[in-house]
């Protein structure tokens, strides 16, 4: 990857402060501007690729308002992570699978303890260690749920419900998961059965890659808005919390191959759409390719919704044991369960019209501010919650959506995002060392892989700290709290 | 001493004709292969498959089996050579994977393997159809030791040039043109553990042309490697074994990337395929002739050796 130098795309122009614009006359064929919301930093931190991509995504049939690039951005499989497009499904608007990314519904989960970084230190190893056996992690690790091809079925269309019913986790999780954790119009007849074959035994891992389980710690200094804290039950200085991101592993990857594939086939043919890079694959959204992808897709959404609440349940278990006391004792408390890899119908005011748009979100987080109905009763007040993880080194954070994210259609960043490829980390750290680095400073690590831990290095991602002040600065969400990490299992 | 299992990794876009490749390997190939993919794909339906630790396998027949993962790529490569112990292993990944991650994993995590080449399928009629290549597509290209361009029978030979596309992308890899994948086996691989050289045959592509060299002379191994170094653009595959004064080695070479590792062996052997290659032949054969020594230079240079333990 290549950082590029602003001068050489001469159609950048600076709308403002936070906001970047390739107008629609930058390449033939854009239907809207591109935009990236981002410092000039962070503008200038992104590679070459992400300029093309943007505006490859711009010509996509029944874009609305513009093609968007959150400031963590990155080039990735057509469109860029941390692209946002929003489609007319009225106007002809698509779906792209490369627009919703292959992990489809990778997300972050946030649980809340009572214990303080005082009370978990001593057990810090043993905690960690314990995680690390009961979230298996790596490419192709299995869970301990044994679920028949007719159970998982039945999973991906109930989706967290499905595994709170059978005593993993809590009622109270489902009213802070996205969607209540099941999103209606999951059809498990439109998913294949390879796709079943690679997801059935999977529920409950965590995977590889960047996906990780960490152990953190809410350090007063890092508490940005304490009324806020505090209605999420952040009150105790150095409050332990847990964070972990994953995602449908390889049945949502399964589930976005099949369609892939489909959709080449009729997307020129059928429907004569042309699109400039064939990894930007689509299909109406009103069509039978594109509605059985679409509820597909829901499928990938609520298979990681349930593997995020049968690793939930695993959590409580970990601490239960080595506390000695319940769960509910230690105030294990979900906050939310975001995704950050998702296609959803949503209602947005365009032009002073209210129109029905397929959001495209990926690595992209959806942000509604206070007061919007789609915000689950808890937080109506104050904001749907959104969970950004940085690397491993440097921190995570809690955030809020809020009322000015229009511009965005309420999406904001997900992650730090990467500034090298994998490949450049694995060359440039060991992972032995970094584990033996990490754990003098506190952190202590968990690896399938030692070459794995060594791309998700600091360095190889941008400055999260940044990341998080472009979003609050360009007004698409607000920091409640920054968590420190002090464990850590990698995928 | 055994010489490293060779790996060949084969990355593709969706659709390029990745598993059509696999089953031309199966057909023509006669040495036990180890195909390695993330899941069973269409290769194994109804086969028996018999669950490892970090590996299932399927037999296909012929000594060959189909792997798909369990556990980390590393560590199921291990199982499979200890349990299987494969002439060849043959990784398909797949179409949305960028390659570069995996090849440093076998170069730097898998000693007992040797990267014998990324081989990168491309669908021609996409390269026409498509004005822009998607990000993966190019990572794919740009890791590629041979480009098969497939699929050529899809579009007008005459119009473009795909071949002055993919050299913008990957200046260096051996680009062939194939119908089905259709691709002289010798090409794609170079030579396996414990398996015999094949002599050369006339074939009928020109990029499939061939020669061999037999010597019972000793080599220079630093002239050798300077010819290794300097052999021309056309000579897309070569392979065999050279005895040097300190022993022999195993030559391997694929669109000029290289490597010797120690083989057991009294002769030297070694067939070079490639571009209407019959064309260089006296130049290259010019070449090994230089590096021989004569039977008292080698003696010396044994000598020297004894004289001078470094």
């Amino acid at each position: 990857m290549h950082a590029v130098r602003m001068e050489t795309i001469s159609n950048l122009r600076k709308i403002s402060d936070t906001v970047w614009e390739l107008p629609a006359s930058h390449k033939e064929g854009m239907r809207v501007p591109a935009r990236i919301v981002a410092t000039e930093k962070l503008v200038r931190e992104m590679d070459e690729a992400v300029y093309q991509q943007i505006s490859n995504v711009a010509t996509l049939p029944g874009i609305t308002r513009y093609a968007l690039c959150m400031p963590d951005g990155h080039s990735g499989y057509g469109f860029p992570i941390g692209g946002v497009a929003a489609m007319d499904v009225r106007e002809g608007g698509v779906i792209s699978p490369g627009g919703i990314g292959f992990d489809i519904n990778c997300g972050m989960r946030l649980v809340i303890t009572n214990l303080t970084v005082d009370d978990v230190r001593p057990h810090l190893h043993q905690i960690v260690d314990r995680l690390y056996e009961r979230v298996p992690a790596g490419v192709g690790s299995h869970g301990f749920l044994k679920l028949s091809h007719h159970d998982f079925r039945d999973l991906v269309e109930q989706g967290a419900r499905w595994c709170v019913e059978r005593g993993y986790g809590w009622e109270d999780d489902l009213e802070v998961t996205e969607e209540n954790g099941c999103i209606s119009g999951a059809n498990a007849s439109k998913i294949s059965e390879r796709a079943v074959e690679r997801g059935f035994n999977q529920v409950g891992t965590l995977g590889s890659g960047n996906h990780y389980l960490e152990v953190q710690v809410a350090r007063p200094e890092d508490v940005r808005d304490k009324e806020l804290a505090e209605k999420f039950g952040i009150t105790i200085p150095n409050q332990v919390v847990v964070m972990f991101h994953c995602g449908s592993r390889g049945f949502g990857h399964q589930v976005a191959t099949d369609y892939l594939q489909r959709f080449l086939k009729v997307m020129e043919s059928k429907y004569g759409i042309k699109v400039l890079d064939r990894e930007l694959a689509c299909a109406p959204f009103d069509s039978p390719e594109g509605r059985d992808y679409f509820a597909a897709m829901k499928c990938g959404l609520n298979m990681s919704f349930a593997n995020r609440q049968v690793i939930l349940h695993r959590i409580r278990e970990v601490f239960s044991e080595v506390f000695g006391r319940s769960a509910e004792e230690l105030g294990m408390r979900m906050i939310y369960d975001v995704a950050h890899n998702t296609a959803k119908l949503e209602k947005h005011a365009v032009n002073g019209k209210q129109k029905t748009l397929l959001v495209h979100r990926k690595g992209a987080t959806r942000a509604f501010g206070p007061g919007h109905d789609e915000v689950t009763p808890r937080y109506r007040e104050i904001g749907q919650p959104v969970i950004i993880g940085g690397s491993m080194e440097t921190g995570s954070y809690l955030l809020v959506g809020t009322t000015s994210g229009a511009e965005t259609f309420f999406s904001t960043a997900h992650g730090s995002g990467r500034t090298m490829s994998r490949t450049r980390a694995r060359k440039q750290w060991r992972g032995k060392q970094l584990q033996r680095e990490l754990e003098a400073r506190g952190i202590y690590v968990r690896s399938t892989s030692w070459a794995g831990l060594a791309e998700e290095a600091g360095p190889a991602y941008k400055n999260i700290d940044e990341v998080i002040a472009a979003t609050e600065l360009a007004g698409i969400s607000k920091p409640v709290a920054r968590f420190t990490p002090i464990g850590n299992v990698k995928g | 001493m055994t010489p490293r299992t060779p790996i060949t990794l084969i990355t593709g876009p969706l659709g390029s004709g990745k598993t059509t490749l696999l089953r031309h390997i199966l057909d023509t190939r006669r040495a036990r292969i180890a195909i390695v993919m993330n899941e069973f794909g269409e290769l194994t339906i109804d086969i028996k498959v018999i669950k490892g630790k970090n590996v299932q396998i399927a037999e296909l027949g012929g000594g060959c089996v189909c792997c798909s993962l369990l556990g980390e790529f590393e560590a199921a490569v291990t199982e499979i050579i200890k349990n299987v112990a494969p002439e060849i292993i043959v990784v398909e990944t797949t179409g949305l994977a960028e390659p570069e991650a995996l090849v440093f994993n076998i170069q730097e995590a898998l000693p007992q393997c040797r990267l014998d080449g990324v081989v990168s399928v491309i669908d021609a009629d996409m390269l026409v159809r498509f004005p822009e290549l998607g990000r993966t597509t190019r990572l794919q290209i740009e890791g590629g030791d041979i480009l098969l361009l497939n699929k050529v029978d899809l579009i007008d030979p005459v119009k473009i040039s795909l071949e002055a596309k993919l050299r913008e992308i990957n200046r260096t890899a051996a680009i062939v043109r194939t119908e089905r994948c259709r691709i002289d086996p010798e090409l794609l691989f170079g030579l396996g553990r414990g398996e015999e050289m094949t002599p050369p045959r006339h074939t009928h592509e020109p990029e499939s042309e061939s020669f061999a060299f037999n010597s019972d002379e000793t080599f220079a191994r630093h002239c050798f490697e300077r010819f290794a170094e300097s052999l021309p653009a056309s000579v897309l595959r070569a392979k065999g074994f050279v005895q040097f004064a300190d022993g022999t080695q195993l030559f391997n070479f694929v669109a000029g990337r290289w490597e010797l590792e120690p083989f057991e062996s009294d002769r030297t052997e070694l067939v070079f395929i490639g571009k209407n290659i019959t064309r260089q032949k006296s130049r290259i054969l010019h070449g090994l002739h230089e590096c021989q020594i004569k039977n008292d230079e080698a003696r010396m240079t044994n000598d020297e050796r004894m004289t001078k333990p470094e």
